[in-house]
């Protein structure tokens, strides 16, 4: 579904280069739920907004449904409509209307009619327990409610793969359970994840693969049970340490 | 601030300051012995023009009918030929069965017309109007290629606004009207409001990119990750919100718009301040005039105001 082959992305700096993504390879297969943790600058997120051309690379190859989004005559829109995305900052649309949020794209993008594009909005919301808030604007809604109508937003466009940006690192803690509810049930039918998260729980109980990155490279990779029960490379242990 | 202090002393404090202010000016006046005639201002607003109505032809008056305050006459000519004229009751000067010849004066009427000052009020808000226009196209366009990441419309656009705001308005209304204009055989209006809107239009463009820059990039990304193109991306979410936030800045620069079209004046364009410095001419009233014309530019600009005051209320509402 989803490979990478030698990912590298360079940061260019005042007369210093980062290698904030240093050689990734991955592969994740259809309906696989892949969790990536690691310290804050470990180049994660960075590689998960490759996925999306969100960051263009430097170096290497993902390849998305055979679609290599290295080559120039990738349109990169047409790979963004199955690569749904959910940020930390939630990015709504704060001029529009909950309903409008979920609509828009599929309108301009899919090219669906109103009605048929609402259908779809009211019956995802429903989806993430909140059909009452469609005519709100985002500013009147929750943190946990802003990220499942965002994740909503991310659905309406019947994406293959969803990418999770730390979706809970901004959430006060008593709303990151509804969140991560959510992503539990879309794990539970079926949907391809690559979700970045700090919350172990959820890697522990929700994921076929951890990986671990640290300094842009993947240091281990593993089964949740493996990895938190018996990491074998001393920077996992530490960092395991640190946070559970 | 203090609760419990009270804001009557200094609303006393700001009337017992203006009322000095006028006091003092008022003296100053009086010193040298200027002569106020307030009463010649009102006829440059509106003014009751008499119109001699005249015969076109040699002929007779076949007809005079008195309805109240008008007549109406009916002239017939040698050759058959009818006409009527309506003349005022009282500035009737023909009776019926007169022989008149061609251009002699059955009559006055008279009419209502705009003085000076209104026409060159509407002068300056017609050629504001269409001056905004260009500059709000223009400062859209130069803003979105100052934020775009082709280099050359970077530096064009970039070329554009140093350019236009290195240099004073007057000169540029100058170069529009005595290089350009004679160039390409442009006249003063085309040059006026062409000046004005390039000036308006490279401040717009500040305040557009601006307003883009200040939406969050956040914005950006989730419209993209959604597979939405760029244009779509600034149409639909980035321009409207910009927008909202440049709103203040935006009018601000069309108010100012407003003042600065005084200075296309000096092409002898007959706009209010123009208008102002012809009825001097024949007036004298030099005091009169300008607090007259200033009051007209302030109520237009202050009225401005108060409607982007109302449209920004009504746009906060997603606030």
């Amino acid at each position: 579904m989803i490979k990478a082959e030698n990912v590298v992305k360079l940061f260019h700096g005042y007369g210093t280069t980062v290698r904030a993504v240093d050689g990734v390879s991955t592969e994740v297969e259809r309906g696989e739920v892949v969790v990536v943790i690691g310290p804050s600058g470990s180049g994660k997120s960075t590689f998960l907004r490759c996925i999306n051309g969100l960051e263009v690379f430097s170096e290497g190859h993902i390849i998305i449904d055979g679609v290599d989004l290295a080559d120039k005559k990738t349109n990169i829109n047409k790979v963004r409509m199955e690569v749904g995305m959910v940020f930390q900052q939630f990015n709504l649309f704060p001029h529009k209307t909950v309903l409008e949020n979920l609509t828009l794209a599929q309108r301009r993008v899919r090219k669906r009619s109103k009605k048929v594009a609402e259908e779809k909005a009211r019956a995802l919301l429903e989806k993430v327990g909140i059909p009452e808030k469609a005519e709100e604007y985002p500013s009147r809604l929750s943190g946990g409610q802003q990220q499942r109508v965002a994740i909503a937003r991310a659905l309406a466009m019947e994406p293959k793969v969803m990418l999770f940006d730390e979706p809970t690192s901004a959430l006060d803690p008593e709303m990151v359970g509804e969140v991560l509810d959510v992503m539990k049930q879309l794990a539970g039918e079926g949907m391809t994840m690559i979700v970045v998260t700090h919350e172990m729980g959820f890697a522990r109980e929700v994921a076929d693969r951890v990986l671990f990155m640290d300094e842009g490279k993947i240091v281990e990779v593993g089964t949740p049970e493996h990895f938190f029960t018996e990491p074998r490379e001393e920077r996992t242990k530490l960092f395991l340490k640190q946070v559970l | 601030m203090n609760a419990t202090e009270k804001i009557w002393p200094w609303k006393i404090l700001l009337a017992v300051i203006l009322i000095f202010m006028a006091a003092g000016t008022w003296g100053a006046v009086k010193q040298i012995d200027y002569q106020w005639r307030w009463y010649r201002v009102p006829q440059y607003f509106f003014y009751l023009a008499e119109d001699a109505q005249k015969i076109p032809f040699d002929g007779i008056v076949t007809k005079v009918e008195k309805a109240g305050k008008t007549t109406t006459v009916t002239l017939t000519s040698e050759s058959s030929e009818i006409v009527t004229v309506e003349v005022e009751t009282e500035e009737l000067r023909v009776s019926e069965g007169e022989e008149l010849f061609e251009d002699d004066t059955v009559g006055f009427s008279s009419e209502w017309r705009l003085g000076p000052l209104m026409k060159g009020l509407w002068t300056t808000l017609w050629l504001s109007a269409i001056a905004s226009v260009f500059a709000l196209i223009l400062g859209l366009v130069a803003g979105l290629a100052k934020v775009s990441k082709n280099y050359t419309l970077r530096g064009l656009a970039m070329i554009y606004v140093e350019c236009i705001r290195g240099t004073p308005l007057l000169v540029q209304i100058f170069i529009a009207y005595f290089f350009l204009g004679t160039v390409f055989d442009l006249s003063r209006n085309v040059c006026g409001i062409g000046a004005l809107a390039l000036f308006a239009g490279a401040y717009v463009a500040e305040i557009v990119r601006a307003g883009i820059q200040a939406i969050p990039p956040g914005q950006t990304e989730a419209a993209r990750s959604l597979g939405m193109t760029m244009p779509q991306t600034m149409m639909d979410i980035i321009l409207p919100q910009a927008f909202k936030k440049i709103l203040p800045p935006l009018s601000g620069q069309f108010i100012s718009l407003i003042k600065d079209s005084s200075l296309v004046s000096v092409i002898a364009i007959t706009d209010l301040t123009k208008s102002g410095r012809e009825i001097i001419t024949s007036t004298f009233a030099t005091f009169e005039v300008w607090l007259v014309v200033a009051a007209m530019y302030l109520l237009v600009t202050s009225l401005l105001s108060q409607v982007v005051f109302y449209m920004e209320r009504r746009l906060a509402v997603s606030d």
